[in-house]
């Protein structure tokens, strides 16, 4: 029987949307529309229209060395292109955010090809090369992985996750690179670094409550979906810590 | 430091406020009277990015502002989440709490008025270690007494 990856235990609808956002054949949920120049301008790697500055000459000119591993696997665009590697970084609100570290992590490792992604409490780092990078921000910007207000696009200076949100209903950002205008739409005022954009950059409005909590991936005791009520996920988390525990006695299976 | 005969009370809302709505608040709480200390606790707002390629460069923030309390202006260097108070005695926390009722009636989300002890009695071993023997006791405990700015009066309450 062929293999059928499972992407993650539980019942609940928290463990449901994780494997939704994790598994490559489901389609993501385009929310929203952001263009390429806005990307590149979050991003704030190089300015629009510019060139894509190189690391290395493209392959096709150089001499590549004999290696098996280089037949099998093909390069990436900006691989092929010997783009620099660079960077995006997002902080997720443990109030119902879309998706979280370790989740955007797993999403992206799925569908993704050519990343090097980074996982801390607060906040995710996805480093690949330029030209894919761009491509892969828009997908993770546009769809159901991102809500303008309680995910930030923060390349430094990302406290905020933790905390409680703003009168408005945005997450703390003390460099306040969004702001939520008049009109109810968020407005990206300054790039992921935070300095100041020549233009706002708008990426919608933010979603209602009920959106959040039906499609977040953060298990929540207070308003949202427990995860000791999740009785699958505990178990398998119990198995897990269970036998990487007696794995350190190394065990002798009967 | 606080002497531990007073009062202490701690207002905490589930959201982090705006300068204008702190403005109310303690416009509020400062005509009820019967505040000796007040501390204004929050994730604190740079003025300069303090982290990052763009470090050092300036941080506009339209929450970093002066708001008037009373005849005072009091420069925010924080968004607000907590405030905390030192009270003459027990009889002004039922103003407080009406107070408090009145100002987030309308808001949409909630905030309470907890009795207990946040402020500290004496210094620690830390506080004499990062701030000497001469630190303003006023300030320890509830900001770093080696800031130039100092605290802010309210007078003529009485």
């Amino acid at each position: 029987m062929a293999y059928k990856p499972q992407y993650g235990p539980g019942t609940s609808i928290v463990a449901e949307n994780r494997r939704k956002q994790m598994n490559p054949n489901q389609k993501l949920e385009k929310m929203r529309d952001v263009t390429d120049e806005d990307i590149v301008l979050i991003l704030g790697h190089r300015a629009p229209g510019a060139a894509y500055p190189t690391a290395h000459p493209p392959l096709a000119e150089q001499q590549e060395p004999d290696c098996p591993i280089r037949k099998i696997v093909t390069p990436t665009e900006g691989a092929k292109a010997g783009d620099r590697v660079r960077y995006i970084q997002f902080t997720d609100s443990m109030f119902f955010a879309p998706c979280h570290p370790y989740q955007r992590t797993y999403t992206e490792c799925y569908r993704f090809r050519g990343i090097d992604p980074g996982t801390l409490s607060g906040r995710q780092i996805v480093e690949c090369r330029e030209r894919d990078l761009e491509k892969y921000s828009k997908e993770l910007i546009t769809t159901e992985l991102l809500d303008p207000a309680r995910t930030g696009i923060r390349g430094a200076t990302v406290h905020g996750h933790s905390l409680r949100l703003a009168e408005n209903g945005m997450m703390f950002d003390m460099l306040q690179r969004s702001v939520l205008g008049e009109d109810g739409v968020v407005k990206y005022i300054k790039n992921q670094i935070g300095e100041p954009l020549d233009r706002a950059v708008a990426i919608g409005k933010p979603m209602d409550e009920k959106w959040l909590k039906d499609h977040t991936t953060i298990f929540h005791s207070l308003g949202g979906s427990a995860y000791r009520d999740d009785a699958e996920y505990i178990e398998y988390v119990q198995r897990i810590h269970t036998l990487r525990t007696k794995y350190g006695f190394l065990p002798k299976e009967d | 430091m606080t002497d531990a005969i007073f009062p202490q009370v701690r207002i905490v809302s589930t959201r982090l406020l705006r300068p204008d709505t702190v403005e109310t608040l303690l416009n509020r709480l400062v005509q009820g009277g019967g505040i000796r200390r007040m501390s204004l606790n929050g994730p604190g707002i740079p003025a300069t990015v303090p982290y990052g390629p763009a470090r050092g460069q300036p941080n506009p923030h339209p929450d970093r502002k002066a708001i008037r309390v009373g005849d005072q202006d009091v420069q925010l260097q924080v968004q607000v989440g907590t405030i905390i108070l030192e009270l003459e005695d027990e009889s002004y926390i039922p103003a407080i709490e009406e107070a408090v009722d009145d100002v987030f009636a309308e808001k949409g989300f909630s905030c309470t008025v907890q009795q207990g002890r946040y402020m500290k009695t004496q210094p620690s071993l830390s506080d004499y270690a990062r701030y000497g023997p001469d630190a303003d006791r006023d300030l320890l405990g509830l900001a770093d007494p080696r800031r130039k700015d100092g605290l802010v009066i309210i007078q003529g309450t009485k």
